[in-house]
């Protein structure tokens, strides 16, 4: 009797996890989704790595007790996922594919210069290596340097020095 | 030029259009990840039992009996206990490795817990060649020191052959075996790990190369 209690207890907490973890992936998903947006090329990557996120993310949830804001570490996993585990598809990339690919989000509303000028963000990002492409897109998303620091597991100082010349690289590859 | 324009633009960013769903995500969450990782898991375990499964094929084959007649049994199966037990220290540690591997650690450890997960098989592979290799020479030393009794225990019928070439022909094809069976292993190698690693290394010699002081 008390053995079937337990379980349902656990399920029950498990259940109470996963719906609180829906609801935080949901509202959080645009990060997921541009570091897809960054890291691949066409929607086809773009899916596999959404979904190795979401994989790796709830695996990892239990662990996650709120000691950090759930974006904050759900860069970090994101992230890491991007750069150390993703596998690349070996799938042949058409230049249409990218082309497409690079506006899917919604352009009403949205003024046309900026429009263009984050497309052309957008392209410049994916040609710098993966780590720099981290760094450039924690600085636009306004990320402390202590909190780049510890994503990427360098120090503070070295994570502001590279900062610079990773917007540097980026500068060059927007305005050659 | 300054970046601050860009960087308006990319605050300014509309959402994705094709969201997700809370049902998506759950079938999403629970499907089956196909990380680098997963792989590198999966061969790790493939290599431990493809060398085991040789281990226990080559101590159980038809040379026994040569081997009875050189008096090799006792030497082999010492030999042979020894490398299980070490076989599984490298498991252990293979393991143990594997499990400290964590997701939500810094990029740099993360990567470093993963080419240690590899390591580990990396020089369990190596360990494996070079007994394997050793134990050839001890092999082959104590039967060619004693020519009379090796014509003896392979020509049985007593065809007689000339001394000289026999000890070359079967030197030769000894030789040609190694030379193939480790020209294929090591070209198995740099397409399998070539192909997984490449990325693995490429992102890890970068982040080195951040974290070195300036």
């Amino acid at each position: 009797m008390s053995y079937l209690y337990t379980i349902n207890l656990t399920k029950l907490v498990n259940k109470e996890l996963e719906n609180k973890f829906l609801s935080d992936f949901e509202t959080n998903q645009n990060i997921a989704h541009k570091i897809c947006r960054i890291y691949t090329t066409n929607q086809d990557a773009h899916n596999d790595l959404f979904q190795e996120i979401t994989i790796q993310l709830w695996k990892n949830y239990a662990k996650f007790r709120g000691e950090a804001k759930f974006s904050t570490w759900m860069y970090r996993v994101a992230l890491n996922t991007a750069i150390s585990l993703y596998r690349k598809s070996t799938r042949r990339v058409k230049t249409q594919d990218i082309a497409e690919y690079s506006f899917k989000i919604k352009a009403e509303d949205y003024d046309e210069t900026e429009e263009l000028q984050l497309k052309a963000l957008y392209n410049a990002i994916r040609k710098l290596n993966d780590i720099d492409k981290a760094l450039v897109f924690l600085f636009l998303e306004d990320k402390p340097y202590k909190e780049i620091a510890i994503t990427l597991g360098i120090s503070e100082v070295n994570a502001r020095v590279k900062m610079n010349r990773a917007k540097d690289k980026l500068k060059k590859v927007l305005n050659p | 030029m300054d970046l601050d324009r860009y960087k308006k633009a990319w605050n300014n960013q509309p959402e994705e259009t094709d969201t997700v769903s809370k049902v998506d995500i759950y079938k999403m969450a629970h499907s089956k990840s196909s990380s680098i990782v997963k792989w590198i898991f999966i061969i790790g375990i493939l290599e431990f039992a493809f060398w085991l499964v040789l281990n226990i094929a080559t101590s159980n084959s038809s040379y026994i009996e040569i081997y009875e007649k050189l008096n090799l049994t006792t030497f082999l199966n010492i030999t042979y206990y020894i490398h299980y037990v070490i076989i599984f220290i490298f498991l252990y540690i293979f393991y143990k490795n594997y499990s400290s591997i964590s997701i939500t650690d810094g990029t740099k450890e993360l990567l470093e817990n993963i080419l240690k997960v590899r390591k580990t098989v990396k020089i369990y592979v190596y360990y494996n060649l070079i007994t394997f290799v050793i134990l050839s020479v001890i092999v082959n030393f104590i039967i060619f020191s004693d020519l009379g009794k090796l014509k003896e225990i392979f020509n049985i019928e007593n065809i007689s052959i000339d001394e000289g070439n026999f000890f070359i022909i079967m030197l030769i094809a000894q030789i040609v075996f190694l030379v193939i069976f480790l020209i294929l292993f090591w070209l198995f190698y740099q397409i399998l790990y070539g192909i997984l690693l490449k990325k693995l290394n490429k992102n890890y010699k970068e982040l080195v190369k951040l974290d070195e002081l300036n």
